[in-house]
C-alpha cells in the first residue's frame, strides 16, 4: 500500500502547492527526444462525427512530417508522428492521450482535435508535463490560462478564435454595407453559442438590436421555419454560426422563398466543400476566415507545388483542413529550430514565448507567442463566393 | 465434477455456494488490489474506465436483464449524476453529499420516467426511453446557470476528507473499485430478496407474476429508480474521471454502449456486466496495441519462416498500412458484435460457462446442453 499512501501524499502536497502564489515553476518534459529523433503525437476523429476535419488534418500533418524529415529534419532530429484515432469520444481521447504519453513517450501533443476530446485529456498532457500545441477548436481553454497554475502555461493556439473572428468580420460587413437588421441562425452546440457570442458583443458595442435569432441541431437538413421567421423580421444581415450543409440548405431555401438577403458564415464556413456542393445556391456568400485557400490552377510557386505534392500523396485535393493540419507541425517544427541544437521541453517552451513569428507560405497572418499571450493571431478575413470559388474581400480585420 | 447437496433454504441462496468461489473470487481481489503496483497509469486508467461502465452495466442489467424493461436512455441517468456532482461541487459541498445526492436524484428521476413506462412495452418503451434521453440532453443545453449550456463544465479533483484523490491516483481506482464491488454485492443481495424474484417474474411473463400477488407497476418503477440511482452514482465517477463534462458526451451512441456491454457480456448474470464492460473500454487499446505492434511481430514471424529481410520489411510496412487503415476498428468491431448476436447470444459469460462445463465433463460434453429449449415462442405468451 505504500506506493498508494505516497500518491496520496505527493497528492495532497500538489494540492498544497497550488495554494502558493505563482512562484512555482513549469515542469516540461523531455522525453521523446533522442540524438536523431522527436516523437510527437496527436489525436483525431478518423472515424466518428468529424471525421472530414479528422482526415485532411492528419493527411496535412503526416505531409508536413515528411517534409521536414526528407529536408533532414530539425538539427539532424527526425519528426516521428503517432496519430491515434479518439473518434470524438472524449474516453477515447483520454486513453489514447495516456498511451502516447506513456508508451509512445510522446514530447508535444500537436494539433489533437475537436472540444470535448481536448479539454478531457489536457491533464494527462500538464500532469506530465507535454506540451500542448495547436488543438483544433477555437475555444477558449485553449490559450486563456490562469498564472497561479503553472503548468497551465503549457498551452498554445493558432486558431483563430470564435468570437472575436465573428466581431471582427461582423463589424467590417455592417460598416461596409450599412446593415440594420443583422440576424443569426447558429448550430446549437459550443461552436454555435461563441458565435452567438461574438454577436451579441460585437451589437452591443455598435448599440445595434437584433433583429432575429433561430437556431438549429446539428445534421439538420431542414431550414425553411428559420429562414420563414428571419424574413418576416426583416432582417438584411443573417450570420451562419454554421458548418458546411447549413449554409447551402439555408440560401436554398431563402431563393426559394425570392429573399435577397446578405449571408455572412463564421469561420467553418470557409472551406471548398461549401462552393463545391453549393454550385450557384451559395453564390454571393461571405465568409469570415483566417487565411486564403489556394486553388491549383491560380496558386504560384511553393502553393502550387504544395497543392500538387498533396494531391499526389493523398489522391485527393488539398482543403483548408489539410493546410491547418500541416501548419500545425509546420509551425511546431519552426519553435523546434529556433529552440536550439541541444533541445529541451524548457528551451522550446521559451522559444514559443519569445515572440518570434512564424510565417507559413499560404500568406497567413503570422503567428507569435508571448509570456502572457498564447493565443497566435486574431487577424481576420472576409472573403466571398464568386464564380464558385472564395475570393478575398478584405484583410487584417480587427474588432 | 463436484456435486453440492443442500440440505435448507440457507444453501439455496448463499452468496458463495462452496469454498471454490473463496478462493478464485479471493485471488481475484488480491490481484485487482495489486493491480496500481504492477500496471502502468495508462492500464489502470482503462480498468477505472471498466470499474465504472461495469457499475453503469449492473444497474442496466437490474433494469433490462432481471426485469425486462429495455432502455436506451442510461446516458441520460449518468448525465444527472454527473452535472449534479459538477454543481454541487461549486458551492464546496463535501464529496460524500453530492454523491450520495447525485444518486438519490437520479433515483428518483429514474422513478418518474418508470411511470409513463408502465404503459409501454417492447420496442415501445424503447423509443419513450430514446426521447427522455434527448429532453435531458436538451435540458443540459439550455438550463445555462446550472449546466453551463454547450461550453460545458469543469469537474474539479474529488476531494476526500480534506485529501485530494486525482483520477489517476491509485485512490481513485480503489474507490471505483470498491464501488462496483458494494454495488455487485449489494445487487446480488437484492436478486435473492422478494424484490428480486418479482422482477425476474415480471420479466418472465407479467400475467403469471401479477396472478402471484406481484405488484407490477409498483415493482417495475422501483427496477427503474434502483436502475437509475446506480447508474447516477456511476455518473459522479465518470464526471470525476472525464474532469469535463458536456452535453454532446451523453449522447444516444453513450446509451447504445451501455446496451452493448450487456449484450456481449451475458444478459443473464451480474459476471456479464463485468465482462462486457472489459470488452467495450479495452477492445480499443488493443487493437491500437495490434496497429502498433502486430506489423513487427508478423514480419519477425515471417523472417524466422526464411524471409529474406527486404520481404519482411515489405511485410511489415504492408500490414502497418492496413493496420492504420481509417475506420478499420470500427469494422471489427462492428464484425465481433454481429458474432456475438448470432452466435453466442449468452454472451462473454455464457461462453465461459460452456467452457468450464466442458472441461469438468470431459469427455461427457454435450453440445445440446444450452441449446435453447423451444417450448413456447415468445410472442405467443398471454403478456
Amino acid at each position: 500500500m505504500s506506493k498508494s499512501f505516497r500518491a496520496l501524499g505527493l497528492a495532497v502536497g500538489a494540492l498544497a502547492l497550488t495554494h502558493l502564489p505563482a512562484a512555482a515553476q513549469t515542469k516540461v518534459t523531455n522525453q521523446g527526444i533522442s540524438a536523431d529523433e522527436i516523437v510527437i503525437g496527436t489525436h483525431q476523429d478518423l472515424s466518428g462525427p468529424i471525421k472530414f476535419w479528422g482526415v485532411p488534418v492528419s493527411n496535412g500533418m503526416k505531409m508536413a512530417v515528411e517534409e521536414i524529415n526528407a529536408a533532414g529534419g530539425i538539427h539532424g532530429r527526425k519528426i516521428k508522428l503517432v496519430i491515434e484515432d479518439s473518434g470524438y469520444d472524449p474516453k477515447r481521447a483520454v486513453l489514447a492521450s495516456q498511451k502516447m504519453v506513456e508508451r509512445d513517450k510522446v514530447f508535444a501533443m500537436v494539433g489533437p482535435m475537436g472540444s470535448p476530446t481536448v479539454l478531457a485529456s489536457q491533464d494527462v498532457l500538464f500532469d506530465a508535463g507535454v506540451l500542448q500545441l495547436f488543438p483544433l477548436t477555437a475555444a477558449e481553454f485553449t490559450y486563456k490560462f490562469d498564472p497561479a497554475k503553472p503548468q497551465e502555461r503549457l498551452k498554445f493556439s493558432n486558431i483563430l478564435p470564435y468570437v472575436e473572428s465573428t466581431r471582427a468580420g461582423l463589424k467590417y460587413m455592417m460598416e461596409l454595407k450599412g446593415f440594420k437588421k443583422p440576424c443569426i441562425m447558429y448550430q446549437d452546440d459550443e461552436y454555435g453559442k461563441n458565435v452567438f457570442d461574438g454577436f451579441n458583443q460585437q451589437l452591443e458595442v455598435m448599440k445595434v438590436p437584433a433583429a432575429s435569432v433561430t437556431t438549429f441541431k446539428r445534421g439538420a437538413s431542414d431550414f425553411s421555419a428559420q429562414i420563414a421567421k428571419m424574413k418576416s423580421d426583416g432582417c438584411d444581415l443573417v450570420l451562419l454560426g454554421a458548418v458546411i450543409r447549413e449554409p447551402i440548405g439555408a440560401m436554398t431555401e431563402a431563393k426559394k422563398l425570392g429573399w435577397d438577403v446578405t449571408f455572412l458564415g463564421a469561420t467553418p464556413v470557409n472551406v471548398l466543400e461549401v462552393p463545391a456542393l453549393g454550385k450557384e445556391a451559395v453564390e454571393g456568400l461571405y465568409s469570415i476566415s483566417g487565411f486564403e485557400i489556394p486553388y491549383e490552377d491560380t496558386a504560384k510557386g511553393k502553393v502550387k507545388e504544395w497543392l500538387t505534392n498533396y494531391k499526389k500523396m493523398f489522391d485527393s485535393p488539398a482543403n483548408t483542413q489539410a493546410i491547418i493540419g500541416y501548419n500545425a507541425v509546420q509551425t511546431f517544427a519552426f519553435y523546434v529550430e529556433k529552440a536550439g541544437k541541444d533541445l529541451t521541453g524548457q528551451k522550446l517552451l521559451d522559444a514559443l514565448e519569445s515572440g518570434a513569428e512564424f510565417r507559413d507560405i499560404f500568406n497567413s497572418p503570422p503567428t507569435k507567442f508571448s509570456k502572457t499571450n498564447h493565443l497566435a493571431t486574431t487577424i481576420t478575413q472576409v472573403q466571398q463566393v464568386k464564380n464558385g470559388r472564395w475570393v478575398l474581400i478584405k484583410d487584417g480585420l480587427i474588432f | 465434477m463436484r456435486f453440492i447437496f443442500k440440505t435448507d433454504y440457507e444453501d439455496d441462496i448463499r452468496l458463495l455456494p462452496h469454498s471454490g468461489y473463496i478462493w478464485t473470487y479471493g485471488t481475484l481481489l488480491v490481484l485487482l488490489a495489486l493491480a496500481p503496483f504492477m500496471f502502468s497509469s495508462y492500464i489502470m486508467s482503462q480498468i477505472v474506465f471498466v470499474c465504472i461502465y461495469a457499475t453503469v452495466g449492473v444497474g442496466l442489467l437490474i433494469l433490462s436483464g432481471f426485469t425486462g424493461q429495455a432502455s436506451l436512455g442510461h446516458a441520460a441517468f449518468l448525465a444527472i449524476g454527473a452535472y449534479t456532482a459538477g454543481y454541487l461541487q461549486q458551492y464546496d459541498v463535501p464529496f460524500p453529499v453530492y454523491f450520495l445526492g447525485a444518486g438519490l436524484l437520479t433515483g428518483a428521476v429514474g422513478a418518474l420516467v418508470g411511470f409513463p413506462a408502465l404503459r409501454l412495452q417492447g420496442i415501445y418503451l424503447v423509443i419513450a426511453t430514446i426521447s427522455f434521453a434527448f429532453i435531458v440532453e436538451e435540458i443540459l443545453a439550455r438550463w445555462e446557470s446550472v449546466t453551463h449550456g454547450n461550453e460545458g463544465m469543469r469537474v474539479k479533483t474529488l476531494s476526500l476528507f480534506g485529501a485530494a484523490i486525482p483520477r489517476d491516483s491509485a485512490s481513485f481506482y480503489y474507490l471505483c473499485l470498491g464501488f462496483l464491488i458494494l454495488i455487485i454485492v449489494g445487487t446480488l443481495n437484492l436478486m435473492r430478496s422478494p424484490t428480486g424474484r418479482a422482477f425476474i417474474a415480471i420479466r418472465d411473463s407479467e400475467t403469471a407474476a401479477r396472478s402471484m400477488g406481484v405488484n407490477v407497476a409498483l415493482y417495475k418503477v422501483k427496477a427503474f429508480a434502483i436502475s437509475a440511482a446506480i447508474t447516477g452514482f456511476a455518473g459522479v465517477l465518470f464526471a470525476h474521471k472525464m474532469t469535463f463534462i458536456s452535453p454532446e458526451m451523453f449522447t444516444l451512441q453513450l446509451s447504445i454502449e451501455f446496451i452493448i456491454v450487456i449484450l456481449i457480456g451475458g444478459t443473464f448474470s451480474l459476471h456479464g456486466a463485468v465482462l462486457g464492460a472489459i470488452f467495450l473500454v479495452m477492445i480499443d487499446p488493443f487493437l491500437t496495441y495490434l496497429k502498433d505492434d502486430m506489423p513487427g511481430i508478423i514480419a519477425g514471424v515471417a523472417a524466422t519462416f526464411g524471409a529474406s529481410k527486404a520481404t519482411a520489411s515489405n511485410i511489415q510496412s504492408n500490414v502497418a498500412a492496413f493496420a492504420s487503415a481509417n475506420g478499420l476498428k470500427g469494422a471489427i468491431y462492428g464484425v465481433i458484435i454481429m458474432v456475438f448476436v448470432l452466435f453466442e447470444p449468452l454472451g462473454l459469460y455464457g461462453r465461459w460457462l460452456k467452457i468450464k462445463l466442458f472441461f469438468q465433463l470431459f469427455p461427457l460434453y454435450k453440445r445440446a446442453t444450452f441449446k435453447r429449449q423451444k417450448i413456447y415462442v415468445k410472442s405467443e405468451r398471454n403478456r
